[in-house]
């Protein structure tokens, strides 16, 4: 991708409005992990408790920038079958079919064995070429003229393997395919790492990206968060339910909410007519912010006092 | 400002953030391109390249807010003054003439007294003097850091130190002169003695200052790394109980390394999924006709760990390191099955991955805490898990050996030495003494693939490591 093609990224401030304008509320630092992964080409790693926008984060980007999203997903056992490339197997098949048949025409004259040899070289191979290739998402981003965004999305999940074949995109945009040899990058993506932390990643892959951290969003940030995604909500309610969700938050919960899930209660909220917190009310959809059964019932037995104290910190 | 962001790297790797010289080039470039007019901007930009970890992130801003801060010291004489003036109620302005006036004062007192005597006459013409008299903090911070590096303050490694650097930036900015002006006035029993003292003291004092701050930035880092060396040398019944907590980070790191040194490794097998370019090109001398098909299939090698830990009275100070090793490596490697024993046997697995460490030990030791009885331990043993040692399996067994002359059921230990793949036993006694008294070590190590001392943290990573490569 090209500084001069987008305008947009040229400065922090500018993808800060840029993002704003799509729905996505960040914070500087997320900015100006952008700048600088877009000025000095380096692939971005975002790590963070889940639902706290690292995908969004791709996503928005690319939205904004009108590039192409490719998206590769990372699961356990996942290979450069799946991940680089394929050869098209039927295609080859058919084609050493066609080959037979021709192999008389392209012998014609041959005398000797040698001959028929030397002849048979003078025709290119085209059994291993680009032509019989099947690009797997990671060739697919490489191929794009204009760039695209390139979200390798929860690296952790894949093995250790998996990493060492990310280094040469990582680094170099360009692949090496054994057959054919190496695929440079028509326009180098901008790519977008996303762990969530149940590993440690490698060194030597930490070590090709940026690192972004996202953390919670304080309550500012949410609360700007919920009025951009959800803008229908009353501004009481709204800082009451922002404020409920950090409380939630300082509890020992095995998952906290992230902010996914306050978008998803603020919007629960809404359809349901709320004007203001009330406990029965909470009781009622903590299902949406919670996800576990035993986080539930522990906040079950302290959520009289929570809603109060929230209720009361908002009341004006 | 390009060395100055080489000598913060130096300070963040003494801090054990671990940056590489690519990495150093990154820095340098985002600093260009970020400018270094807005301080958060650069601070959030240089962290996301040198910081890797949130950990690592959080060393990260604590030195930068500590290496940028830009302050200069302070060596007006009047150190204190301000506040009490506060308080008898004038403002800060009149506070502040004041300081002047008394400055003045203390500058015709020492000029007066210097009529008389040559050496304070020399000494005011000093720029040091000169700098002091008008308190010229600039000039004086700048003095001090060029003294600083005269004496390559950088090289602080040890606290001792301190004070000797100390006297060193000292004597480089000239403060000799002072020292013999004073011994002069106090020759003369001069009036104006006092004056100077105290700037004496000042300075020393912010010197002081000066060199308490740069061994915090770079040596601080370097006395943990001295630190962990030694408690890794250190026989672990040594060890203080403060350190524990040291020692805990230490086991967890190395616990670590090893794991990801030893992770789970794939191989190829004759059958799986279809090797289809394989098949293909087998198929190319038989007319294109596919007439041996290729698999391939990733299998996970899953080495089986169970690890027995003796918790009796006689090892108690080991026992709480070797749990503290076994927690931490059943957190890394998937299969570990941990047991625990003194008088009997039980699985303790479930203890440590439930309860954080401290809580996980000491319901360990409280539950299985007492005198050692090997016998009914072993024969608790292999009614738990004998059925699933296979030639997959390691035995790690942590303990003295010293049975209180009962019955070591060697009987046991060859059962689980012919069907295990690996049988380690770690003595925390040294080799010299196995086999004494009640110690049945000699006879044990015969149903041992290998059996070694360990006392110490450099003993056991080395032994582990051995562990682990063998039992790929």
């Amino acid at each position: 991708m090209h500084t001069q093609d987008f305008p947009q990224l040229d400065s922090v401030e500018k993808i800060e409005q840029g993002f704003e304008s799509h729905g996505y509320i960040c914070s500087r630092k997320i900015a100006t992990a952008v700048f600088l992964a877009f000025q000095l080409r380096k692939p971005v790693l975002v790590e963070g408790p889940p639902g706290v926008g690292k995908t969004e984060l791709a996503k928005t980007l690319a939205l904004l920038l009108e590039s192409p999203l490719i998206r590769l997903q990372c699961y356990e056992g996942l290979d450069e079958a799946k991940a680089l490339y394929e050869w098209k197997y039927g295609k080859q098949l058919l084609y050493t079919q066609v080959l037979k048949e021709k192999l008389g025409d392209l012998l014609q004259g041959a005398q000797s064995l040698a001959e028929s040899v030397a002849k048979l070289h003078q025709f290119g191979d085209i059994f291993y070429s680009e032509e019989f290739l099947e690009p797997r998402p990671l060739l697919k981003a490489m191929q794009q003229e204009k760039g695209a965004i390139l979200l390798i999305d929860e690296v952790d999940k894949a093995d250790y393997e998996f990493e060492s074949l990310l280094l040469e995109i990582l680094s170099d945009y360009q692949i090496s395919i054994p057959e054919i040899g190496t695929i440079k990058a028509r326009s180098a993506p901008m790519v977008f790492l996303t762990s969530n932390n149940t590993r440690d990643i490698s060194d030597a892959l930490k070590r090709r990206c940026l690192h972004l951290y996202i953390p919670f969003p304080t309550v500012e940030l949410e609360e700007r968060i919920v009025l951009s995604r959800v803008p229908g909500i009353d501004e009481q309610l709204r800082h009451q339910l922002v404020g409920f969700v950090h409380s939630l938050r300082e509890l020992d919960l095995k998952k906290a909410p992230a902010i996914s899930e306050t978008i998803d209660w603020a919007r629960s909220l809404l359809l349901l007519h709320a004007e203001h917190l009330e406990e029965e009310l909470v009781r009622s959809t903590l299902n949406v912010l919670l996800k576990y059964e035993d986080d539930i019932e522990a906040t079950d037995a302290e959520l009289r006092a929570l809603v109060r104290s929230t209720a009361a910190d908002h009341a004006n | 400002m390009q060395s100055n962001l080489v000598d913060f790297i130096q300070v963040l790797r003494t801090q054990e953030v671990r940056i590489s010289p690519a990495e150093t080039l990154d820095a340098m470039e985002v600093a260009r391109r970020l400018g270094y007019a807005d301080r958060t901007l650069l601070c959030d930009g240089l962290a996301m390249t040198l910081a890797k970890t949130p950990e690592e992130e959080v060393i990260f801003r604590h030195c930068f807010d500590r290496y940028f801060q830009q302050e200069l010291s302070d060596f007006s004489t009047q150190g204190e003054a301000p506040e009490t003036e506060t308080e008898s109620g004038l403002s800060p302005a009149e506070s502040a003439t004041q300081a002047q006036e008394l400055a003045a004062t203390q500058a015709t007192a020492l000029q007066l007294a210097a009529e008389t005597n040559p050496e304070l006459e020399a000494l005011l013409q000093t720029e040091l003097m000169q700098n002091l008299l008008s308190n010229d903090r600039t000039e004086l911070t700048l003095a001090m850091n060029q003294a600083a590096e005269r004496v390559g303050l950088q090289q602080i490694q040890m606290f001792t130190q301190k004070g000797q650097f100390t006297r060193r930036i000292l004597d480089a900015m000239g403060e000799e002169h002072i020292r013999s002006a004073v011994i002069a006035l106090e020759r003369d029993e001069s009036p104006a003695l006092p004056v100077l003292q105290r700037y004496r003291d000042t300075l020393r004092e912010q010197v002081r200052d000066y060199v308490e701050r740069e061994y915090l930035l770079h040596a601080e880092g370097k006395t943990q790394q001295f630190m962990d060396d030694i408690l890794s040398k250190t026989r672990l019944n040594n060890i203080e109980h403060l350190y524990l907590h040291k020692v805990h980070e230490l086991i967890r790191k190395m616990a670590k390394k090893l794991a990801s040194r030893h992770s789970r490794r794939r191989k190829l097998l004759k059958r799986g999924r279809l090797d289809m370019a394989k098949t293909l090109r087998k198929g190319i001398p038989h007319d294109g006709m596919m007439f041996n098909t290729y698999w391939r299939q990733v299998r996970k090698e899953k080495p089986q760990i169970l690890a027995v830990c003796d918790v009796s009275g006689s090892v108690a100070a080991y026992a709480k390191f070797l749990l503290l090793f076994l927690y931490s490596l059943q957190d890394i490697l998937p299969k570990v099955r941990s047991f625990a024993f003194s008088s009997h046997l039980g699985e303790v697995s479930n203890y440590f991955s439930e309860h954080p460490v401290e809580k996980a030990i000491e319901l360990v030791n409280w539950k299985y805490g007492g005198a050692t009885d090997y016998g009914s331990s072993l024969s608790d043993f292999a009614q738990l898990a004998l059925d699933d040692i296979n030639s997959n399996t390691t035995v790690i067994i942590l303990g003295d050996a010293r049975n209180n002359n009962g019955d070591p059921r060697l009987d046991i230990m060859q059962g689980i030495y012919q069907r295990a793949r690996q049988v380690i036993w770690l003595n925390p006694e040294s080799r010299r003494a196995w086999g004494s008294g009640d110690s049945e070590m000699l006879r044990y190590q015969s149903a041992c693939h290998f059996s070694a001392e360990c006392n110490n943290l450099k003993q056991l990573e080395r032994i582990v490591d051995q562990l682990l490569k063998s039992s790929r």
